[in-house]
């Protein structure tokens, strides 16, 4: 590397850290740390750090373990303030907190909450956490059934803890709340239960709950406001309840379960809403907003200024709960401040983020239950063959399947030197017979039958390298496992991800090349981050723990009750030949 | 029913390939028994639905049966009685939690022989009736004692594969 592009390099560094920190409001820090779950407030996952690059990534080797205790799927991340690292584990939500400075990093403290078992069946998809976030000397987070505690960074001590949720109504909380100023903003999982989803804004001092913005029903429940509400496509009133058939809305999901992100800027929140409640679409005519989009709302007020919805009338459970990327990308030339989803069902989405309006939308993945985006509508131009409902009996052969052409907890990364944005995919189909579901509280709201198959060239997953500025793939590593593993871009032009059966990659941000590789203790549903240690060194942490869908989907990796023996999978019979359950801390270094 | 080896991938969907619904849910509720197919329409959603069930009202862990009460299953390997549970199974939404066929999902399979609180029909019932730990909720009072028989008679119906204890892979 030259001179100047050294200096090069550096301004870049300064100039990215410049932008996360004016994105980030109170929580701003150095890259040295790693203080909310998407890193920055844009949940780009980049760090500007750079010690690790192609040129000694071949040398990265684990430095540090440690099992959390727990099984459950590991997705998530940890954070890094200062000297402390920070872990949640999955139910029954520990957080665990590491002095950094000393050898072997033993714990400062834990904080061991009280949280019910009952979540455990309420939970529909594993008793996963993804993550806490730091914020005025605070670790706030969520656990399983229903809420929200704020920790003393320093002694472990709680500081408040309310009931956010209802876990009689079928919500769990998984999610990691985003904090902007004074406001927690959390929501809550529940779309295979029928809930009414939501999101709230907490008070950050003391917990209480401000305002809650329900993402269907009534204008006045969706905190619509007339002065400012401006959707980018579909106008008028009560949107929430006219597109929803028979009132089917009050048990219409919509869940939130995913990444928020916030532009200072604008002053904006961003997060995806899950699927329509249930499964079965014809039990909810109508296109269901806004189950499946994406919410732009006032973090102070919850004020809803935008909606877009990614898949009307939500037929295949694509949720799209994936995190909203915010990137200043130039798009035809033009400088543009954007917004990047990777949806479940498939496209990947660059948005005007000021609109709403659709500005790119490509497939990432294979996909036929749609041909395109319309751009001046914003609609999918629909393959009715492909259209499900219980009076069209077994529709075949569709793409992808509801695990997504990405899961929504495997986050993308944007690296602003390289310009793409780097995601794991899943390359799977399924069929999908739908059948009548009954309503009853607290119980699975779902009503269809999909099983999975590998989709074109039998492989189960990728990692890619994507422009969304152009809607192009660049390039794509295949995996023989669907890939869970959210990714981290760095500073140093290094990509990290983990793969289902647990190896865990770094790879050269431009050409994917694999530059090293080690097999850690369990599958990878977790996301990679990078921090500096006390000692001035760079280091990149993971989670391994096969779970969140695959607790599920591939029940042969667990081995922890021998009264409950699930057979293998039939289009991923030997997953478990190479992987099974257990939470660990992986720490890597040169 | 023939408990397939792809059956694991209902786990979030579910195998409801029979006619929609063996009778309506509010019925089923009213008369306790969802014994044999009708013609009835499909159940209706929501709205017409029973009353909530609130977790920690009727979860009673343990489920300790008094001393001295026998439970007995009054359909004890009747196929048709189990055939009315398979419907039963999901018309209550046992399948989202337990999968398709009971393979098991984010609750455990319960077609593999083999059982947490006990296989014997009455433990089983208890199970169902007065729910367990861990968010098995209790179905006692929304279904009444004839349609838990008919779970039961359907659960112990399903054979469990001959890999439970044993899998075994070949290749590179």
């Amino acid at each position: 590397m030259s001179f100047s592009s050294r200096i090069a390099t550096l301004l870049i560094g300064i100039a990215a850290t410049l932008v996360a920190t004016e994105n980030s409001g109170k929580a701003a820090a150095a890259d040295n740390d790693w203080v909310m779950p998407g890193k920055d407030f844009a949940a780009t996952r980049y760090s500007a750090l750079a010690d690790i690059n192609g040129g000694n990534a071949a040398r990265l080797h684990p430095l540090w373990t440690f099992s959390t205790g727990v099984l459950g799927g590991h997705e998530g991340q940890p954070l890094v303030v200062g000297n402390t690292m920070y872990v949640v584990t999955p139910w029954p939500n520990v957080l665990y907190a590491f002095d950094l400075t000393k050898e072997g990093y033993p714990l400062r403290w834990k904080y061991r909450p009280e949280v019910s078992p009952n979540s455990i069946g309420i939970a529909c998809c594993d008793t996963v956490n993804r993550g806490a976030f730091f914020v005025d000397g605070m670790i706030v987070y969520n656990l399983l059934d229903g809420h929200t505690v704020a920790v003393d960074a320093k002694s472990g001590r709680e500081i408040w803890k309310t009931q956010v949720a209802d876990l009689s109504a079928g919500e769990t909380t998984t999610m990691a709340p985003l904090v902007v100023r004074d406001r927690v903003i959390v929501g809550a999982s529940g779309g295979e239960f029928g809930i009414y989803g939501w999101v709230k804004g907490l008070d950050l001092k003391t917990g209480k709950v401000i305002w809650t913005g329900h993402n269907l029903g009534s204008d006045a429940d969706m905190l619509i406001r007339p002065d400012s509400y401006k959707p980018p496509y579909e106008q008028g009133p009560d949107l929430g309840v006219r597109t929803w058939a028979n009132g089917s809305w009050k048990t219409g999901g919509a869940p939130v379960w995913g990444t928020i992100s916030y532009d200072a800027q604008l002053d904006l929140i961003y997060y995806g809403t899950g699927n329509a409640s249930p499964y079965n679409p014809e039990q909810r005519a109508g296109d269901n907003k806004w189950s499946s989009s994406v919410l732009a709302r006032r973090p102070e007020d919850g004020a809803l200024v935008w909606a877009y919805q990614f898949t009307p009338h939500d037929s295949w459970d694509y949720d799209s709960t994936g995190a909203m990327i915010l990137a200043d990308l130039t798009i035809a030339g033009k400088p543009t401040k954007a917004l990047v989803h990777f949806d479940k069902n498939g496209f990947a989405y660059t948005l005007d983020r000021a609109t709403g309006k659709v500005l790119v939308a490509a497939p990432y993945a294979t996909l036929n239950w749609a041909k395109s985006v319309d751009l001046a509508s914003g609609r999918p131009v629909l393959d009715p063959a492909k259209a499900t409902g219980a009076s069209k009996g077994n529709v075949t052969d569709i793409c992808p399947s509801l695990e997504g052409a990405v899961s929504p907890s495997s986050p993308a990364a944007y690296s602003p030197r390289t310009h793409l944005f780097y995601t794991s995919t899943n390359n799977l189909c399924m069929d999908y017979q739908a059948a009548h579901s009954s309503y009853l509280r607290g119980t699975p709201f779902m009503g269809a039958n999909t099983p999975y198959k590998a989709g074109p060239g039998g492989h189960l997953g990728a990692f890619v390298a994507w422009d969304a500025a152009s809607g192009r793939k660049v390039w794509e590593n295949t995996e023989a496992y669907p890939s869970w593993s959210g990714a981290l871009a760095t500073a140093g032009d290094v990509v990290f991800y983990g793969t289902l059966d647990g190896w865990f990659k770094s790879i050269d941000a431009r050409t994917g090349k694999v530059l090293s590789k080690f097999k850690v203790g369990s599958g990878v549903v977790g996301n990679p981050i990078t921090f500096r240690g006390p000692d001035g060194k760079q280091y990149v942490a993971v989670y391994a723990g096969i779970g969140g869908d695959w607790f599920l989907l591939a029940g042969d990796v667990r081995s922890d009750d021998p009264a409950d023996m699930r057979p293998a999978a039939d289009y991923i019979k030997d997953i478990a030949r190479r992987t099974s359950q257990g939470g660990i801390v992986w720490i890597f270094g040169l | 029913m023939k408990r397939s080896r792809s059956t694991w991938q209902r786990l979030r969907g579910h195998a409801r390939t029979g006619a929609p619904g063996s009778c309506a849910l509010a019925a089923c509720l009213a008369l306790g028994s969802c014994a044999g197919p009708t013609n009835s329409p499909p159940p209706q959603p929501a709205a017409a639905g029973p009353p909530g069930i609130a977790y920690e009202a009727h979860v009673a862990a343990g489920a300790v049966v008094p001393g001295g009460v026998e439970l007995h299953n009054p359909h004890s390997g009747d196929k048709a009685v189990a055939a009315a549970g398979a419907m039963l199974f999901t018309t209550m939404n046992c399948d989202g939690c337990h999968g398709g066929d009971a393979a098991g999902a984010v609750g455990p399979a319960l077609g593999d022989g083999r059982w947490r609180y006990g296989g014997a029909d009455a433990e089983v019932f208890s199970s169902i009736y007065f729910g367990r730990p861990k968010g098995m909720p209790a179905f006692g009072g929304a279904l009444g004692a004839d349609g838990i028989w008919e779970l039961v008679t359907y659960l112990k119906s399903l054979t469990p594969p001959p890999t439970v204890p044993t899998e075994s892979w070949q290749g590179p």
